[in-house]
């Protein structure tokens, strides 16, 4: 009998909660708890009246990234090999903004007075030419064991080919009385370039004893055990998370892309754009058939190189405020309202942001918003639109419609960035539109990007939630071996996977996970030699036919090409690093496509009302989304109302409901 | 579509995005370590008049420079350029700014009425590591031209969309690194078409009156956002003097002069009074010293207005000819590009100071610290050649301390992690550490420079360009300045050598070379014992 999932995600505001059982989707959404969060998840749990025993519990957790954002994390210690005590703090030397004179650059998480060097060094070959020496340590534990640290973090040079240095000083850490959280580079990231690899160990060890903190309070609080969602888009148990937490530290935005793919597979679209609009920015992915997922990502200017799903954002949301600017131009955000005072329609503040735009133009409705349980005041944005209009030049509509179009010009160049950048065509992609105002803007944005076809799944509210559900169990492991020429063989490359392989099944034996029915896939980071970008391509299997090395560079070059535009065939490569993922796929209670009820809508017809588009005022019927069925079909221009997201059906556009109740939009003329 | 508040922004979105998706491609695709992980280019789009319109500017000292690029290609080819042709050219004389610097210059044209119409052009600028001449890096302490490189006018890279692979070869050949040069041309011609591309489509989308209306409505906002920023500023006449170390062929200081004119909306900049030319490298040519002028008005009337070159209208740069700021061919500009325009922005923010001193920061480290390696890499059987500059101290603000080990103003490159650059050169790192205690003290302080230790694994030739080694970076308003950067060469790793700020020396295995940058200038008198600050 297929197990109860529930798949629980906890926002700042709120806490949702996907339940799929017997293939049925149960969605469940309740406010918050930011004092203790698991207060909310068990209220929740409570409400659904789940049976916690006989379910799998997966949880998406902004714990992580709350610490190192708001600065919340533990004290921390840095060791690192004599002489590169400030690589952390120094960075790659550059700056985000190149013409501000009062820049400022985030504080180093360890500070000075906690960073350490010790005598070793270890070459790019990994041969030690200075051993790490008994004395040094000596001292150094010394040091620290009166000094009030939480956690320690290590990174020595070229320790991702040679951890013998790193090892032996975790073990004499281990020893020390207050028992500090210790994470070595060698095994959070054991990949080159010094700063990304010690900036995400040291990240580690911030938010490290927080999260372990929060999810050994949490399991006592549920009697359980439970996985949790990791940025990469799988997930992983709660005890592996405690030491990885650097694993989960961009898993919010991670929900939303998984079950937004989910959904696009279901209903037959794989290559989906993922939109999340909410109130201040917009995340995008792309999805070519696959989650895509990168190593190089950066928050609030710590970079943190750990496997997460690729995802842009763009200061472009709902409460991204309008304005003129000095040389005559409407700009739009990025500076935005926030939830507090939040749009002019809220009733507080005093700046007409998106939202505002979309109320005064009849997309959004006054008394439809939040289900109804929040009134917007409309009469506060007209008026003030009217004071943006006059430094416009321009009417209030022809101004409202100004700031639709300039924001959706800031999203495609988001999507442009994602797709043309890199190498995609938009028009071979369905836009996949959630959060708040995502579906209010998708189809306007789909028409200027030339994307066929728009997405709305049934519930766009919680589709972090339903992506958190359905995570896979994967932990990926990585390694740089700097392998070109003669050294790239079959053989070596077997031998060190076969290692990491035996490494990481052991790990996870060690958490009572099915290691040996876990897939092992493989993977390469290749580059021309010299390079210093790395794409990744799958890993020849031993059988497969040919030189291996041509094999690798002719995969190289498709990707290359891909990406690029252009691929030598004459440079030789090298392969950097070494990916390992291994996989335990959760077995996905098949939702039960619904039957067609015919194309008549009128049963979910709540009224009409004049709504301006882009050709002007036009009568246009409403619906309750919530009324609509598998089969019906929706004329533009139409507003589908829900709880949390309002759809606006452009003229021109046409709709249907399909069988998992995602409504599928198409312009008439492609 | 007439121009209006909305169009304009959308078509802002448009113009930039041109040019970040041009920038995107060459990185992602360049082949040497300076341009991929360095990120030493930047990508412009221009107008059928050849003004500016929109550029993604990675490098500062790039940002008013390319102008010039395109101005010397059309002037070469006066028939006009074709659909398919590129130009390539690193003359300083004729819209370079040094000889490592090769700027590709390409027209984008749309099929119009049966024939095809001029859209405008694109633009790239790619720093290369070696080009020739007589020192690896092609940065050397030269007496002219002549001995920096290999020395390209405006030529046709791309005739009608055939690339001259004769053209390539030979300066592949000219190189130290040939595969290097090889990789980063292909780049930056894949920029090329990428630019070319993107702008044909909008001018499809929108049309092509339309997208000329808007380049020149953008380039009026630029204009119109300067002014008014400009118009806050005090009246009046500001005028610095500063000193460089030397030109590195005699010890003799080189003053650098400038009277900036605030009238209203305008902005004079006046050299007059500047050294004349020197006989070593570093004299900055006229779109060096135009770049350093542009950067401060960004730096100070605000970034808000895209960079282009309507930003430029309002301002006035007057360069005394056969002076350090605009030298006469063929003088040896190796240095100017990368010291004397660090310098000019010194000397244009102090004059700045004097009429906005609250907003205007103290000395920044004033130099890029360039260190060029190059040699046989006797282990990987191949020449090599390894360039960097090194940050440091950044001037202590009017309201808090400078950042410390950082690039400032005309240079913004990444350094190169020790990992990477021990993978790939006979180099070992010893040291790579902020230089305490070395930002001046004050009220604000400024911040550290750096220390970068690098031991020589085999024979190498080595040349520094540096400077504030012997004249430190000022504090202003009683802060205390930074300390002056130290080259030393510690022969066999142990006995001091102290170096000139600017040196070509022959090292051996086991050497290490130790660079110590500058410190930046303190900010306002320091606070005493009890925490008030004091005059002295």
């Amino acid at each position: 009998m297929p197990r109860t999932i529930v798949g629980i995600d906890v926002g700042g505001t709120f806490t949702d909660i996907a339940i799929l059982q017997d293939g049925q989707l149960a969605v469940h959404k309740l406010p918050s708890t930011p004092a203790d969060p698991s207060r909310g998840i068990t209220a929740g749990i409570d409400e659904t009246g789940v049976d916690l025993a006989a379910a799998d519990f997966i949880h998406g957790s902004t714990v992580a990234t709350n610490a190192l954002l708001e600065g919340k994390g533990g004290r921390t210690a840095l060791v690192t090999t004599l002489g590169f005590e400030d690589v952390l703090e120094i960075g790659r030397q550059n700056r985000a903004d190149l013409y501000d004179l009062g820049m400022e650059r985030p504080a180093p998480l360890a500070p000075w007075q906690l960073r350490f060097g010790l005598p070793e060094r270890i070459d790019y070959t990994g041969a030690i030419l200075d051993d790490l020496t008994p004395e040094s340590v000596e001292t150094l534990l010394s040091l620290l064991k009166d000094a009030p640290v939480d956690g320690v973090a290590v990174s020595f040079l070229f320790s991702f080919l040679n951890p013998v240095h790193e090892e032996m000083l975790a073990r004499r850490l281990a020893e020390l009385p207050n028992g500090p959280f210790i994470s070595i580079s060698s095994k959070i990231l054991p990949e080159f370039r010094e700063y990304e690899r010690t900036s995400t160990v040291v990240v580690n060890s911030y938010v490290g004893p927080v999260m372990a903190r929060y999810l050994t309070q949490l399991e006592s609080v549920l009697g359980r055990g439970l996985r949790i969602m990791q940025s990469s888009g799988g997930s992983i148990t709660a005890s592996l998370a405690a030491e990885q937490p650097v694993r989960t530290i961009l898993s919010g935005p991670a929900g939303g892309v998984v079950g937004a793919f989910y959904t696009g597979v279901q209903a037959g679209y794989p290559d989906i754009i993922t939109l999340d609009m909410g109130g201040t920015s917009t995340d995008v992915s792309l999805c070519p058939g696959r989650i895509k997922e990168t190593t190089s990502a950066n928050l609030g200017g710590y970079p943190v190189s750990v496997p997460m799903i690729e995802i842009h954002t763009v200061g472009a949301g709902g409460g991204s405020i309008a304005r003129v600017d000095a040389g005559g131009a409407l700009v739009v955000g990025p500076q935005s309202a926030g939830a507090d005072p939040g749009p002019a329609c809220y009733g507080r503040g005093d700046r007409i942001t998106v939202t505002d735009a979309n109320l005064t133009l009849g997309r959004l409705r006054p008394d439809g918003f939040l289900g109804g349980r929040m009134t917007l005041d409309l009469e506060r944005s007209r008026a003030l639109l009217g004071d943006l209009a006059a430094g416009v030049g321009a009417s209030a509509t022809d101004t409202a419609l100004g700031i639709i179009r300039v924001v959706n010009s800031n999203m495609e160049r988001a999507i442009r960035a994602i797709s043309l950048e890199r190498g995609y065509d938009p028009r071979e992609f369905t836009l996949v539109p959630f959060g708040g105002a995502g579906p209010m803007h998708a189809c306007e944005l789909a028409g200027e990007l030339g994307i066929p076809r728009v997405l709305v799944p049934g519930h766009p509210g919680i589709l972090s939630a339903l992506g958190v559900a359905i995570a896979d169990v994967v932990k990926d492991y990585s390694r740089t071996v700097m392998l070109k020429g003669d050294d790239l063989d079959q053989a070596r490359l077997d031998t060190e996977f076969r290692g990491m392989e035996q490494l990481a099944r052991a790990e996870l034996l060690d958490e009572e996970l099915p290691a040996d029915d876990m897939t092992a896939r493989r993977f390469l980071d290749v580059r021309y030699v010299g390079q210093s970008f790395e794409l990744t391509v799958d890993c020849p299997t031993l059988d497969s036919p040919g030189d291996l090395t041509d094999h690798i560079a002719s995969d190289f070059y498709d990707a290359h090409l891909q990406r690029f535009g252009y691929a030598d065939g004459e440079l030789p490569i090298e392969v950097v690093n070494l990916r390992l993922k291994l996989e335990l796929a959760v077995a996905k209670p098949e939702l039960e496509p619904a039957a067609s009820e015919g194309t008549d809508v009128a049963h979910a017809a709540i009224g009409s009302a004049e709504v301006v588009f882009a050709g002007g005022p036009v009568n246009t019927t409403l619906y309750d989304r919530d009324e609509l069925r598998t089969g019906n079909h929706i004329a533009g221009p139409a507003l589908l109302l829900q709880l949390d997201t309002t759809i606006v059906v452009p003229p021109g556009w046409n709709g249907e409901v399909d069988p998992y109740g995602n409504l599928i939009l198409e312009p008439e003329t492609v | 579509m007439p121009v209006d508040a909305i169009s304009l922004e959308v078509f802002k979105n448009m113009f930039i995005s041109v040019s970040e998706e041009m920038g995107v491609a060459l990185q992602r695709t360049s082949y040497s370590t300076n341009m991929k992980e360095r990120q030493d280019f930047s990508c412009a789009l221009f107008n059928p008049a050849a003004e500016m319109v929109a550029q993604a500017a990675h490098q500062p000292v790039h940002l008013g420079a390319m102008p010039a690029s395109v101005q010397a290609a059309l002037q070469t080819f006066p028939e006009g350029l074709r659909p398919g042709d590129i130009i390539i050219l690193n003359d300083p004389y004729m819209g370079g700014s040094h000889l490592p610097d090769i700027t590709l210059v390409a027209p984008a044209y749309i099929d119009f009425d049966g024939g095809q119409e001029l859209i405008g052009y694109v633009s790239n600028r790619g720093h290369h590591s070696d080009v020739g001449g007589m020192a690896p890096g092609s940065m050397p302490l030269s007496t002219e031209l002549y001995q920096e490189g290999m020395i390209i006018p405006p030529l046709k890279l791309s005739d009608a969309g055939r690339i001259n692979q004769e053209l390539i070869a030979l300066i592949c050949r000219n190189s130290r690194t040939p595969d290097d040069r090889q990789g980063d041309l292909a780049a930056q011609i894949a920029s090329i078409r990428v630019g070319d591309t993107r702008l044909t489509e909008i001018a499809q989308r929108y049309g092509l009156a339309d997208t000329h209306e808007h380049m020149a409505a953008l380039l009026d906002y630029s204009e119109r956002l300067t002014r008014r920023r400009i118009s806050e500023i005090p009246d009046g006449v500001y005028s610095v003097t500063d000193y460089m170390d030397d030109d590195g062929l005699t010890q003799e200081p080189v003053a650098i002069s400038v009277a900036v004119t605030v009238a209203g909306d305008l902005l004079t900049i006046d050299f007059t009074g500047t050294a004349e030319q020197r006989p070593g490298c570093i004299n900055a040519p006229r779109a060096v010293t135009v770049s350093a002028s542009l950067y401060v008005v960004r730096c100070v009337v605000g970034d808000e207005a895209p960079a282009n070159q309507g930003c430029l209208r309002p301002v006035e740069v007057i360069t005394p000819r056969g002076s350090l700021v605009d030298p006469q061919p063929q003088r040896g500009v190796a240095g100017g590009n990368v010291e004397t325009s660090q310098r000019i922005t010194d000397v244009l923010l102090a004059a700045m100071s004097q009429a906005m001193p609250d907003k205007i920061p103290a000395s920044s480290q004033g130099t890029m610290n360039n260190m060029i390696i190059g040699g046989h890499d006797i282990s990987r059987d191949k020449p090599y050649v390894y360039y960097e500059t090194i940050g440091g101290g950044m001037g202590a603000r009017p309201d808090k301390d400078g950042v410390s080990g950082i690039h400032t103003h005309m240079t913004n490159t990444m350094n190169t992690p020790v990992e990477a650059l021990e993978f790939a050169f006979p180099l070992r790192l010893r040291r790579s550490a902020l230089r305490r205690g070395s930002g001046g003290d004050g009220l604000h302080k400024g911040g550290d420079g750096l220390i970068r230790d690098v031991e020589f694994l085999s024979p190498a030739r080595v040349t520094v360009l540096s400077e504030r080694r012997r004249y430190a970076p000022p504090g202003y308003h009683g802060g205390h300045h930074g300390e002056h950067g130290e080259n030393v060469l510690l022969k066999g790793g142990y006995e001091e050598i102290h170096l000139a700020g600017k040196e070509t020396l022959d090292v051996e295995a086991g050497d290490v070379l130790s660079i110590r940058t500058p410190g930046g200038g303190g900010w306002g008198a320091p606070a005493d014992h009890d925490g008030h600050s004091h005059s002295h």
